[in-house]
């Protein structure tokens, strides 16, 4: 999923873009809208300057002086040009300027009203022009049409045009440019809160921090505190619990141990004492697994990762130390980088019921191996002992039977194992004949 | 040799220490952390065994702090729950073996035999000393592996002899590590069952395994 951080960063920047695309294009508008404006003013004052200047002669037709008031009209080429129809259509005039061009005007027959058009003259120059027919008493009682028009050509304007955009999109860029920089550093700031919570569950997965720190804005402060009151209840939980089997694991088989010793002790008949010490036997056994089987804990949320090198190496000193007089030559191999994932006593049991089993029933030879592959993780056990005969091997791992009811040799703790594994961790549990001679135990679970 | 248990089970506690006074150890009994801690500290303990869930300090507390003191002898620390957890902490605060209870008393008895025995430096069951060898395993002593019969009494006389062999033992240090506490001591006894020992190891006089030396103590030679 996209992150929040680029969620709002894209849709700021769209907004943005947007905006300034639309203001680009206002003032775009506004500038060619005034641009011609201003046009069309300066060709009706050459027009009417025209009309200043206009004068007639004998025979009352319309004549322009020699030397006209704006000098471009005189000169060739200089971009603005002027023509002087008759309502005959005869050209009475045009400027000095029109050598060598011709202007297509359309003629205008309203009188009194200037037409502003756009043109293109022969020789391709686009022109803006403006038109006035206008009436001319030229005697008393002598009365003659005339239409004057102008023309300028669209250069001059165009390039002005062309300036202005230049540094409207260079204004407009720095714009966008400054206001990108200084979104993103708002959008960081802003965002600081959920990227400390984040780290900050990262530190308590990684077992570098407890809980998360007091300091958060009020928006999250809410989710900032229910997370550490739900790890908080969960850790005591999880320890209160296994204090309270512990006790209860104590108060049970202290009392246990008392009778078993009294059924050897007293003089009970054979059979009566056989008994009972059956009895004490299954209860004890009872015990022993219903405790073992509550007290796993299974996943749990925002729990570190646990280094299974770690709890391997610890549980080898402990079996080196018990098992000292069998010298066994013990082998881990063992990724440090590789992490389980789930509660630390889980593992240890699982572990450490593996490799006692293994310590029990191997001549000299121990090894520990694990390896992760395609989001399987394998713990395998292996020794050099008998191995485990078919039908106990069926026995251990079949569905349904009771662990307080499995077969001895490989005990308790092959059923605490099994449960550990099926039910906890949803994983796999087999039994193979290692390359050693032995056994070889393997457990699978998702990684 | 001399043992304490630490065991709030008062029942338990007679039971254990019943058994074990009748495979021969003298057993001092705390029913509380801290007064086993003290005579951890105090008295000339060769191995204790103790619980580890104790009303006041816990048994690994106790281990631990005798650890700090220096105090070296072996430890068997009974659980009665059995997670590696437990046993892996018991182990590391400086426990050298465990027991889940409930558990067989031969149990018990044949795992402290190995632990004082490995606390000597040995790490075989039978000991080998010239032609005299001891099994700690079958309680018994041999010449040429032939048994001598001894009495329990001479028997652990020289097993704490032969544990510390080539070392000089003070005829106290015997007696505080063979009697209880408010056991009546008369040091007349020790001198009478090392004479008997010596007729009986070395009837001719010829290779004298226990040396007596004057005003010093006893030493069981390891070679002739």
């Amino acid at each position: 999923m996209m992150s929040i951080n680029a969620r709002l960063l894209l849709s700021a920047s769209l907004v943005l873009v947007a905006f300034l695309s639309f203001t680009g294009y206002a003032l775009d508008r506004a500038f060619t809208d005034s641009g011609i404006v201003a046009i069309k003013e300066r060709l009706q004052t050459e027009i009417f300057s025209l009309l200043a200047a206009a004068d007639s002669d004998d025979i009352h037709t319309l004549t322009m002086p020699g030397t006209l008031p704006d000098l471009r009209l005189s000169t060739p080429a200089s971009g603005l040009y002027a023509e002087i129809i008759s309502d005959q259509g005869k050209v009475i005039w045009r400027s000095g300027s029109m050598l060598g061009i011709k202007i297509p005007f359309s003629p205008i027959d309203v009188k009194g009203e200037p037409r502003f058009t756009e043109v293109v003259a022969d020789n391709g120059t686009q022109l803006y022009t403006l038109g006035l027919s206008v009436v001319w008493e030229v005697a008393p009682f002598i009365v003659r049409g005339y239409t004057f028009y102008v023309a300028e050509t669209k250069e001059h304007f165009e390039n002005q045009r062309k300036r202005f955009r230049k540094s409207l999109a260079m204004w407009l860029g720095a714009a966008v440019i400054a206001l990108l920089m200084v979104q993103a550093i708002i959008l960081r700031w802003g965002l600081t809160p959920l990227r400390k919570v984040a780290s900050e569950v990262a530190d308590i997965e990684a077992g570098r921090k407890t809980e998360l720190s007091a300091n958060y804005p009020q928006e999250i402060e809410l989710l900032a505190t229910n997370l550490n009151v739900l790890i908080r209840s969960s850790n005591s939980h999880l320890k209160r619990y296994r204090n309270a089997l512990g006790d209860l694991a104590h108060s049970l088989k202290t009392p246990l141990a008392v009778l078993r010793n009294l059924v050897n002790s007293d003089g009970l008949p054979e059979g009566t004492k056989k008994t009972v010490y059956d009895q004490i036997k299954r209860l004890d056994k009872t015990v022993e697994y219903q405790l073992q089987k509550a007290v796993a804990s299974g996943r749990k949320a925002l729990a570190a990762p646990i280094s299974i090198e770690k709890v391997a190496q610890k549980l080898l000193n402990t079996f080196r130390k018990v098992y000292v007089d069998k010298q066994i030559d013990f082998k881990l191999n063992i990724d440090p980088d590789i992490k389980f994932i789930g509660d630390e006593g889980d593992l240890m049991e699982l572990l450490g019921n593996l490799m006692d089993n293994a310590c029990k029933w191997c001549r000299n030879k121990v090894k520990v191996s694990v390896f992760a592959t395609d989001g399987m993780l394998t713990i395998l056990v292996e020794d050099d002992g008998p191995g485990i005969a078919q039908e106990e091997q069926e026995a251990i791992l079949k569905r349904g039977v009771r662990g307080d009811s499995q077969v001895e040799g490989h005990g308790i703790g092959m059923a605490v194992v099994r449960n550990l594994v099926e039910e906890v961790y949803k994983g796999k549990l087999t039994i193979e004949k290692s390359v050693l001679g032995g056994a070889e135990i393997a457990v699978i679970l998702a990684w | 040799m001399r043992l304490l248990l630490i065991e709030d089970e008062v029942p338990l506690a007679d039971q254990i220490s019943s058994s074990l006074r009748e495979s021969g150890f003298a057993v001092d009994i705390a029913n509380t952390g801290e007064d086993g801690l003290y005579l951890g500290k105090e008295y000339p303990i060769d191995v204790a065994v103790v619980d580890i869930g104790l009303p006041d300090i816990s048994g690994i507390e106790v281990i631990k702090k005798w650890r700090e003191e220096e105090c070296g002898f072996p430890v068997l620390i009974l659980t009665a729950r059995g997670r590696w957890e437990e046993k892996v902490e018991g182990l590391e605060s400086g426990a050298d073996d465990y027991l889940v209870k409930p558990f067989h008393m031969e149990e018990l008895i044949a795992r402290l035999r190995t632990l004082i025995r490995r606390s000597a430096g040995f790490s075989d069951s039978k000991i080998p000393m010239g032609r005299f060898s001891l099994d700690t395993a079958a309680q018994k002593m041999l010449f040429d592996d032939e048994e001598i019969d001894v009495t329990a009494f001479e028997y652990k006389v020289l097993e704490y002899l032969i544990l510390h062999a080539d070392k000089v033992v003070s005829k106290s240090e015997l007696s505080e590590h063979l009697y209880e506490d408010d056991f009546d001591r008369d040091s007349n006894v020790l001198e009478v069952i090392i004479g008997r020992l010596r007729k009986k190891l070395d009837p001719d006089k010829s290779l004298n395994p226990i040396e007596t030396l004057r005003g010093r103590g006893y030493r069981f030679r390891s070679v002739e």
